[in-house]
């Protein structure tokens, strides 16, 4: 039997009425949805504006002030005040612990020689200024750090924006002790980034206001940020670098230590 | 945000100008934040402490 026209009428009404309490839930679904939709846009783009910024604004901010820094660098070494000192090698006993603090060094008119050693002289260079880049580290086997890489005096957040830089309270490369460099392993140049392929015996190359001194890697280790022990002062002449680990976190440091192998002090040192 | 623009105040032209002032500030301030996050958890330059 056809439906009444009264009946298709009512059937109507009761579907505009339905339809017009869902609107209210439907317009909230859609709401909820679209500020879920856009949260997630703005933060994948904040995201993806972290990334882009420390991996590609960082190293071109760097990679930029390299060219100045070498100049900077090329400057100093013209311009530094380098003088003969007095160099007393630790007795053998201290040598034996390793952290004596690598002899004393003191200057040419008021050295005192401890009594029975064997008083030597090495150069040593005028103490750069903090930021200022006084030093180029080379290492033949990585890539990036054939060519050389600045290295600026101090470790403040500042002094590594430029990607490596000299620990101030140790001794400067190619000077017996322990001389500390620590660099960026992911951000601003990125200049440590591949020093885990070192292995023993590979080359680290310093050029300083003395002349190049030679290092050969000894022993790569991994330690927490706190371990200041790597710093502390060794016998001979050592080179330490530090860096984050594991590669993109802060969480650990990777540490390389090398000898002196060769350069202006060699033969004092080690004689 | 299109609501925000138009209650700035003054003629569009100084709207725009308003606009640009605060999107440089906002993306300084953000380049900032990126910076501090990236120097205290991403890579410190490995310095030892």
């Amino acid at each position: 039997m056809a439906p009444s026209v009264r009946s298709l009428i009512m059937d109507d009404a009761a579907t505009t009425k339905a339809e017009v309490s869902a609107a209210p839930s439907r317009g909230v679904a859609a709401r909820v949805i679209r500020i879920i939709g856009w949260t997630s846009i703005i933060a994948g783009l904040l995201i993806l504006g972290f990334v882009v910024q420390q991996l590609f604004v960082t190293t071109w901010f760097a990679e930029q002030h390299q060219e100045e820094l070498a100049e900077e660098a090329t400057t100093h070494f013209a311009e530094a005040e380098i003088s003969e000192v007095a160099y007393t090698p630790p007795p053998p006993n201290e040598a034996a612990d390793n952290v004596s603090g690598g002899g004393t060094v003191s200057s040419s008119t008021g050295g005192q020689a401890l009594e029975g050693a064997d008083p030597r002289t090495i150069l040593v260079e005028s103490e750069p200024d903090r930021g200022v880049a006084f030093a180029v580290i080379r290492i033949p086997k990585i890539e990036a750090l054939e060519d050389g890489w600045a290295v600026v005096e101090g470790v403040g957040v500042r002094d590594l924006k430029n990607g490596a830089g000299h620990m101030p309270d140790t001794p400067l490369p190619g000077s017996p002790g322990n001389a500390v460099i620590s660099g960026h392993r992911t951000t601003y140049g990125a200049p440590f980034h591949d020093v885990d392929v070192l292995g023993s015996g590979d080359i680290i190359e310093v050029d300083t206001a003395l002349g190049t001194h030679t290092y050969k890697v000894r022993e790569l280790k991994i330690v927490k940020p706190t371990d200041v022990w790597v710093t502390e002062p060794r016998d001979g002449a050592w080179l330490t670098l530090t860096t984050c680990h594991p590669k993109f976190s802060s969480r650990q440091r990777l540490i390389v230590f090398a000898e002196l192998v060769d350069g202006p002090n060699y033969e004092s040192i080690y004689a | 945000m299109k609501q925000w623009f138009l209650d700035l105040p003054g003629p569009m032209a100084a709207k725009i100008v308003i606009a640009v002032l605060v999107a440089l500030v906002a993306l300084v301030a953000l380049f900032f934040v990126y910076d501090w996050i990236g120097s205290n958890l991403l890579d410190t330059g490995g310095t030892i402490e």
